[in-house]
């Protein structure tokens, strides 16, 4: 398993990708998150490059470490996250989206249907209820 | 337990089986047969068991030997992490114990042979004269000695050629000659042939090991310098 | 804490040409080092050095805080695989068995296991091994001695990449449970690139780059676009390489990128791309000598 070519440190990646997981709840709150050495083997990285990724979420209060078990995703890390996401989603695709749709000329109205469209076709096609 | 260095680099050589506890003594059964075959192709004399020299294999085995302890073995001990003083104090161990060995066996069988009468056809394969007529710790004492002087020798080359190629190889062996002439030239001179051809004729066996001694003393040494600035 | 390997002003002089030339470092243990640079450009004699093999010229090298060459307290607490490893003439398992003799810390399971993960039949005479093969051989002692200082030089060399994946992941998982101070040295930088903590180029016997691998990501961009776009961006910033097709631009530039940055690139259409640590290496050893690479080495 490779990370996808971004750039930046592959730590912050890392962390990234495991944040990922938890605000999509394929790791439950309580749940036991991977541990440096798994994620060395898994990602084929370094392991001080591993174990840096769970600091970073464990400065974050995403995960805790719970004495020789191991790192567990702490109570309310889904939530929080979810938030922050809520928080930052203008930012980061809304503008982009209204920067693009200003250079292709899409107007407002058009734009609100292209979004409606894409809803209804997600919604079939992966089940989720936008 | 771990074993020092030195034995353990005896041990690593020792891996092949082959080249040090086989071909020697293959090359010893081969010598002995083939001065069976000679001293019956040859019309035989009365008196003394006639010696035909086939021993002489063994001696140059270990030249050979020698030489192999440092070919292609030596590169991959300092990649385990052996000095090279230590692999070549490992491999002279190993030349001492195997010419211990040897020179025990060529006892052994000159005490056998004069008891067999040379093996019931007058043949002497232990027995050289003035080299190995003494009583029977001496021969094991000069036998040794020839063996480990040989090994030693081969060593040396092997070692020159791993450093320096044909072309060293070929001056070192040059630069010897060389010195065995000036020495004769110088004899010549000196008027000393008559001396050291007095001096021949009257060396014990005892004499002669420990000049011998001597040599396997100046070989290591040589040994020893040019494995010293080795690289690999 | 004594440094695993510390190299001071490093020299070795060969006749007619410079093969290393005040070469200063430090690595610590535990860590994986990459030592990266074009062929000739030094790897293998400064490995060499280190594990006594070769004799520098001038400078000063410690390993464990000793002097390597001759000493086998030292010694044997290293290993050095190289590539093209010499042999002796004999079999597969007499050469595990001798690699077992020598390491305290061997481990024969390890060993057993690499062996058949490579498809090495043990009765097989190493001479009859294929390149790969005898590489993988290499492989398996340098992993299986456990030395703690483990240095290998190219050790991925004629190996296919099933063959290197499965090197790389071994590695991975040996160092997670033992580790300890591990150099490669390699040419094939990116496939590397993740594994190691730390990177040292070498480039014509100068060490032109030391710095912890993390830092080094991010830290060049190159970008393309529109001529005047591009200039816009890296206005004030150290640049590399620029080359020009057309009306279109890509520069190479210096210092990491800020979401400002990001937001003025999109704006100005302008493409962002990752410098692989390859290209990195290059651009290190081609700018070496001027002061442009201050970012990079000092994060």
């Amino acid at each position: 398993m490779s990370l996808p070519d971004g750039d930046g440190p592959i730590f912050a990646q890392i962390a990234a990708e495991l944040a990922n997981q938890i605000a999509d709840g394929t790791v439950g709150e309580g749940e036991r998150v991977a541990s440096s050495n798994e994620i060395s083997a898994f990602y084929r990285v370094n392991p001080a490059t591993a174990a840096r990724s769970l600091t970073v979420l464990a400065e974050q209060g995403l995960v805790e470490k719970r004495r020789g078990v191991g790192m567990f995703v702490a109570k309310g890390a889904r939530e929080r996250l979810v938030q922050e996401r809520r928080r930052g989603f203008a930012d980061r695709y809304l503008r982009p989206l209204v920067v693009e749709a200003a250079r292709l000329g899409i107007g407002l109205d058009e734009l609100l249907g292209l979004v409606r469209e894409e809803l209804t076709s997600v919604e079939v096609t992966t089940g989720v209820k936008a | 337990m771990r074993s020092t260095p030195i034995v353990t680099v005896v041990r690593y050589l020792l891996l092949d089986r082959v080249t040090y506890l086989v071909l020697p003594w293959a090359w010893a059964a081969f010598g002995f047969v083939l001065d069976v075959v000679v001293l019956q192709l040859i019309p035989g004399g009365h008196g003394d068991d006639r010696w035909v020299g086939g021993l002489v294999a063994v001696p140059l085995v270990m030249l050979v030997v020698g030489a192999q302890s440092v070919a292609r073995a030596l590169p991959f001990a300092l990649t385990l992490g052996v000095s090279r003083r230590t692999y070549f104090l490992g491999a002279t161990a190993l030349a001492l114990a195997l010419s211990v060995g040897f020179g025990l066996a060529v006892a052994i069988g000159r005490i056998v042979e004069r008891a067999t009468g040379g093996w019931g056809i007058g043949m002497a394969y232990f027995r050289v004269p003035h080299l190995l007529d003494g009583p029977w710790y001496l021969s094991w004492l000069t036998a040794m000695t020839v063996l480990v002087l040989m090994f030693v020798y081969g060593m040396w080359y092997g070692l020159v050629y791993r450093r320096t190629g044909l072309p060293g190889t070929t001056a070192f062996a040059a630069a010897q000659l060389g010195a065995l002439a000036l020495a004769a030239l110088v004899a010549t001179w000196a008027h000393g042939w008559t001396d050291i051809g007095h001096y021949l004729g009257t060396v014990t066996a005892t004499g002669l090991t420990g000049v011998l001694a001597a040599v396997v003393a100046i070989l290591l040494t040589g040994g020893f310098a040019t494995i010293r600035r080795m690289t690999i | 804490m004594t440094p695993a390997i510390s190299a001071a002003g490093l020299e070795r002089r060969y006749r007619d040409h410079r093969a290393l030339a005040d070469v200063t470092f430090e690595v610590g243990t535990p860590c994986i080092t990459g030592l990266l640079g074009r062929n000739g450009a030094g790897k293998s004699t400064l490995l060499r050095i280190l594990a006594g093999q070769e004799f520098a010229t001038a400078g000063r090298v410690r390993v464990f805080g000793a002097e390597p060459l001759e000493n086998d307290t030292v010694l044997r607490r290293m290993i050095l695989v190289r590539d093209n490893q010499t042999y002796p003439d004999l079999r597969v398992r007499h050469a595990v068995a001798a690699a077992s003799l020598l390491y305290p810390n061997w481990d024969a399971d390890l060993a057993g296991t690499l062996l058949d993960a490579y498809e090495l039949p043990p009765a097989r005479p190493i001479k009859k091994l294929s390149r790969g093969m005898r590489t993988a051989l290499g492989l398996t002692i340098g992993l299986a001695a456990r030395a703690e200082l483990t240095l290998f030089d190219e050790p991925c060399a004629g190996l296919d990449g099933v063959a290197r994946a499965l090197f790389y992941d071994q590695l991975l998982a040996d160092y997670a449970a033992h580790p300890r101070c591990i150099v490669l040295s390699t040419h094939l930088i990116d496939e590397a690139a993740e594994l190691l903590d730390r990177v040292l180029v070498l480039d014509r016997g100068r060490l032109v780059l030391d710095a912890p691998a993390d830092d080094l990501r991010g830290t060049m961009t190159s970008v393309t676009g529109q001529a005047g776009s591009v200039e816009r961006l890296i206005a004030g910033r150290t640049t590399l390489n620029r080359c020009t097709l057309g009306t279109q631009t890509t520069a190479v530039m210096v210092g990491r990128l800020d979401d400002r940055d990001r937001e003025l690139a999109d704006h100005l259409r302008l493409r962002l791309e990752r410098v692989t640590l390859q290209q990195l290496a290059g651009y290190a050893a081609e700018y070496h000598d001027r002061t442009v690479l201050t970012a990079v080495r000092t994060p």
